[in-house]
């Protein structure tokens, strides 16, 4: 699955999973841009609105793992800039009726707009232009470090998006995903230069290294509307991180409670065990259905389990957070949980289980932002043919090859000794130490 | 103060600019509508879809209830779910009908509306026919034993103490009894967990039995439709007896007075302000400019909220918000102030009051094509997913002749001018009615 920290965000800089239909015979394949880079639709004339979405491979710290949280400035700065128009991308998108979002992830900076059917046209054109050629001034670098500095000190408050970055830099030792999109002083921020973030905005936005995504009521004559882009090129490789050497503990201070566990999984190489993976993130700790999330709403209503497996390049993380109170009593329901899933699940129980799964892969992608955004994040990751529910229903296929002797078998593979993080709120200022 | 971010925000609504001139026409397939029987059936065919959506109207809302039998539509709204079901055949063992449709690949929920019971149901397009299957077995023959029954009146109460955590819903919920027509309407959805304990299994299959008829009843389905059979969402309508039914009429005078303030205190960490006008059903010649006022008033308190200089949604913006709720009887609209996210919620709040009943008293000048742009935006962005489609076509095909929901407030919204904003705002944005709801242990004083 995708991050599922895309679905909500709305012009908002996430750090770093979702899942998609099983339509009937959509078509999914990539196809080149006019000027470089390549572009993925899925029309679905049914619906008023259609969604944009334009995804980069982009290092979070930059190319030199040295400037955090500048490709968010960077992403920021490209949409408040001035296009010829008079207006900027966000201002323009706003005035037409739409929303428009960025999400920035260790490895990869989407773009997204949700628009009525009849600007969809201007939208890609708008969009291509502010990021195909940015024109990234002091100003526009000015607004996104305002920006990134109120989301940063927002995200304190949040332990689910504190404890995913807290985790990541557990896991990998070096390499863009040790790094918080986000970093979480604004010192960080304002040491980045205007001529940085510039910069990095020319080098990490080529048409070459994006893929454009259209859903929605839209057609690929849409495509004409790309007049900026000079690329011949290929996409970026992927940017992939240093693993640590073993599972660890560590505990930080900041403003809330909370427990963070995570595994690394399989690459998106090996969709089977990604996909049983995602499975087993479903079954486990999906809302309101999740085993361990009716245990723990009978038991204590203030409790919060959310988890996902995050199908990145290389490697796939399983991540697990909890907070809300009695975290401690809820990560042992969580533990004891994933031990209980090394044994094959009942054969009619774990039926009911996949079907279920499907299900909720199909719901929670059904609309066109929802659509864009898979196609974007699983392009960009490596696999398009993979993103779930999406095109010739190669995720939904593969899911349902599951059975339990393989996901007990996957679970063992990969949900031994996890890392963890435990936050713990402080009235102090923010400090960590770990062991 | 207050009156500065007025008429900033007026200011602001009048120096719009137009960016709608060079829009592209498009428009989207008209939902279908047959009669089956005495029910009406709506089709939104979506080949692109992976799942069906059926939302399932009948009437046995609230309005059916009498004052002593709160909550008893939900409850037998629940017990429909809970009834045992085979999800199989060839399988001995029944589950509960929710949990049955989940195990075939689906979901459903209901929803208690004044008039109304809605159920929906989704589900994968090729599980559909037997999820369908499921809930029409439930729903002809649901399972009045003291068991269900009881086990459908502790999930409502669990339901009931969750959403009493909800601070906004604790408002809505005052705001929607004291603006209902009639006394029973306003009615809380679920009941409360004293009305639900006096409820024995025979009163359950009493309201069934008098209220579940096909009459009126309403299926509107979405997605994937190939799927099902000709007479599938026929034959849901057909699982109910013959019959119409009448609400029954408890009038109770109303609150008199220019603006009525509600007070509740609840389990919430933060205060609430909400505020409730009257506003056009979407029949109404009204309804495309309340659908700009509301985008207006909605970009104005997330102006007004948010961090200066910022242009992510954050905390402040999100704080604030406005609400059009077209879809039910009476329509109305809600503006609301979480004060917990936002600094200072008495002067945002008092400065929202401000701008709209400036709006009612003041001639607008300028142009309102960028409201309209956020209204067209809004409202067929939020109509995508199928439960949405589903049931904004039924929706518009009760309140008029055609279900054509976003054709034709986009329409609506296309032809409002100033002087229909002006007029919309004058006839409907007088004096709201006012609920806060406030943490146990504050009070207004705090």
């Amino acid at each position: 699955m995708r991050a599922a920290l895309l679905a909500a965000a709305v012009l908002g800089v996430a750090s770093a999973s979702i899942v998609a239909p099983a339509g009937a015979a959509i078509e999914q394949q990539l196809n080149p841009l006019p000027r470089g880079g390549s572009y993925v639709i899925v029309p679905d004339p049914t619906v008023g609105s259609a969604a944009i979405g334009l995804w980069f491979r982009a290092p979070g710290a930059g190319y030199d793992n040295a400037t955090p949280g500048i490709a968010n400035l960077a992403a920021t700065a490209a949409a408040v800039s001035r296009l010829a128009s008079g207006k900027s991308l966000y201002e323009f998108v706003h005035s037409i009726g739409g929303q428009l979002s960025i999400e920035v992830f260790p490895d990869i900076v989407g773009i997204g707009a949700i628009v009525p059917a009849t600007a969809a046209r201007r939208v890609v054109a708008a969009m291509t232009a502010a990021y195909f050629a940015p024109s990234v001034d002091e100003n526009a670098v000015k607004i996104a470090r305002a920006n990134a500095a109120v989301l940063g000190v927002q995200q304190r408050y949040e332990s689910d998006a504190t404890l995913h970055d807290l985790l990541f830099r557990q896991i990998f030792e070096s390499g863009p995903a040790h790094y918080p999109p986000l970093p979480p002083s604004v010192s960080q921020l304002t040491s980045i230069t205007a001529e940085q973030v510039d910069a990095f905005a020319k080098r990490a936005f080529r048409s070459e290294n994006a893929v454009l995504a259209l859903t929605g009521n839209v057609d690929a004559s849409s495509v004409s509307a790309v007049t900026d882009g000079s690329g011949s090129g290929a996409m970026d490789a992927p940017f992939d991180s240093t693993l640590a050497a073993a599972p660890g503990s560590a505990t930080s201070t900041g403003a809330v409670d909370g427990v963070g566990l995570a595994w690394t999984g399989p690459a998106i190489s090996d969709p089977k065990a990604a996909t049983a993976l995602d499975f087993v993130a479903d079954y486990l700790f999906r809302d309101e259905t999740g085993i361990v999330s009716r245990s723990l709403d009978r038991s204590d209503s203030d409790a919060l389990v959310s988890g996902q497996f995050i199908t990145l390049h290389d490697p796939g993380v399983m991540i697990v957070t909890i907070g809300g109170g009695h975290e401690k009593q809820a990560e042992e329901r969580v533990l004891a949980a994933l031990t209980a899933l090394q044994q094959p699940l009942e054969k009619r129980a774990f039926d009911a289980a996949r079907e279920a799964f499907l299900y909720h892969v199909a719901t929670d992608t059904q609309t066109p932002q929802e659509r864009a955004d898979n196609l974007g994040w699983y392009t960009t990751e490596g696999n398009l043919g993979y993103a779930p529910g999406m095109g010739n229903g190669s995720y939904e296929a593969t899911a349902r090859e599951l059975d339990p002797q393989y996901v007990a078998e996957v679970v063992r593979r990969y949900l031994g000794k996890p890392f963890v993080v435990d936050l713990i709120a402080a009235a102090a200022p923010q400090r960590e130490s770990s062991p | 103060m207050i009156a500065r971010h007025a008429l900033f925000a007026l200011a602001a609504f009048a120096m719009a600019a137009s960016p709608l001139g060079a829009a592209a026409s498009f428009a989207v397939p008209v939902p279908s509508v047959e009669s089956s029987g005495a029910a009406t059936i709506v089709r939104q065919p979506d080949a692109n879809a992976a799942l069906v959506g059926v939302a399932f109207v009948v009437h046995a809302g609230l309005d059916r209830q009498t004052l002593k039998q709160s909550g008893l539509a939900a409850l037998v709204a629940q017990t429909v779910l809970r009834t045992p079901v085979t999800p199989r055949q060839g399988q001995s063992e029944a589950l509960p009908l929710v949990d049955a449709v989940a195990a075939r690949g689906g979901s459903i929920h209901f929803t208690v509306d004044p008039g109304d019971v809605r159920f929906y149901i989704e589900a994968l397009a090729d599980d559909a026919p037997a999820v369908l299957d499921l809930f029409r077995t439930a729903l002809a023959a649901p399972d009045f034993s003291p068991a269900t029954v009881r086990d459908a009146r502790d999930s409502l109460v669990r339901q009931i103490a969750q959403s009493q955590q909800v601070a906004l819903q604790v408002g809505l919920d005052m705001l929607n009894a004291a603006s209902s027509q009639d006394a029973n309407s306003g009615l809380p959805e679920l009941g409360t967990p004293n009305s639900l304990a006096q409820f024995f299994s025979s009163d359950v299959r009493g309201f069934y039995e008098r209220y579940y008829r096909n009459g009126g009843v309403l299926v509107s389905a979405a997605g994937r439709l190939d799927t099902l059979a000709p007479g599938a969402l026929g034959s849901l309508a057909n699982a109910l007896p013959e019959g119409t039914t009448s609400p029954i009429a408890i009038h109770l005078p109303r609150l008199t007075g220019a603006t009525h303030e509600i007070v509740a205190h609840r389990d919430v960490p933060s205060p609430w302000l909400i505020a409730q006008y009257p506003a056009p059903k979407v029949d109404s010649n009204d309804f495309g400019a309340m659908l700009v006022l509301a985008a207006f008033v909605r970009r104005t308190l997330s102006d007004i909220a948010q961090v200066p200089g910022v242009v992510s949604p954050t905390f402040a913006s999100r704080s604030v918000g406005a609400l059009y709720a077209y879809d039910r009887v009476p329509p109305t609209l809600v503006l609301y102030v979480n004060g917990g996210l936002n600094g200072n919620p008495s002067r945002a709040f008092a400065t929202a009051l401000s701008v709209v009943g400036l709006l009612g008293a003041t001639r607008l000048q300028g142009s309102i094509e960028e409201f309209k742009a956020e209204a067209a935006g809004d409202f067929a962005n939020d109509a995508t997913t199928l439960e949405t489609r589903a049931w904004l076509a039924a929706v518009f095909s009760r309140e008029s002749s055609s279900p054509d929901f976003i054709n034709r407030a986009l329409a609506a919204i296309a032809a409002t001018t100033p002087d229909d904003v002006e007029r919309v705002a004058r006839t409907y944005l007088g004096n709201p009615t006012i609920a806060l709801v406030l943490p146990r242990g504050t009070n207004l004083q705090d």
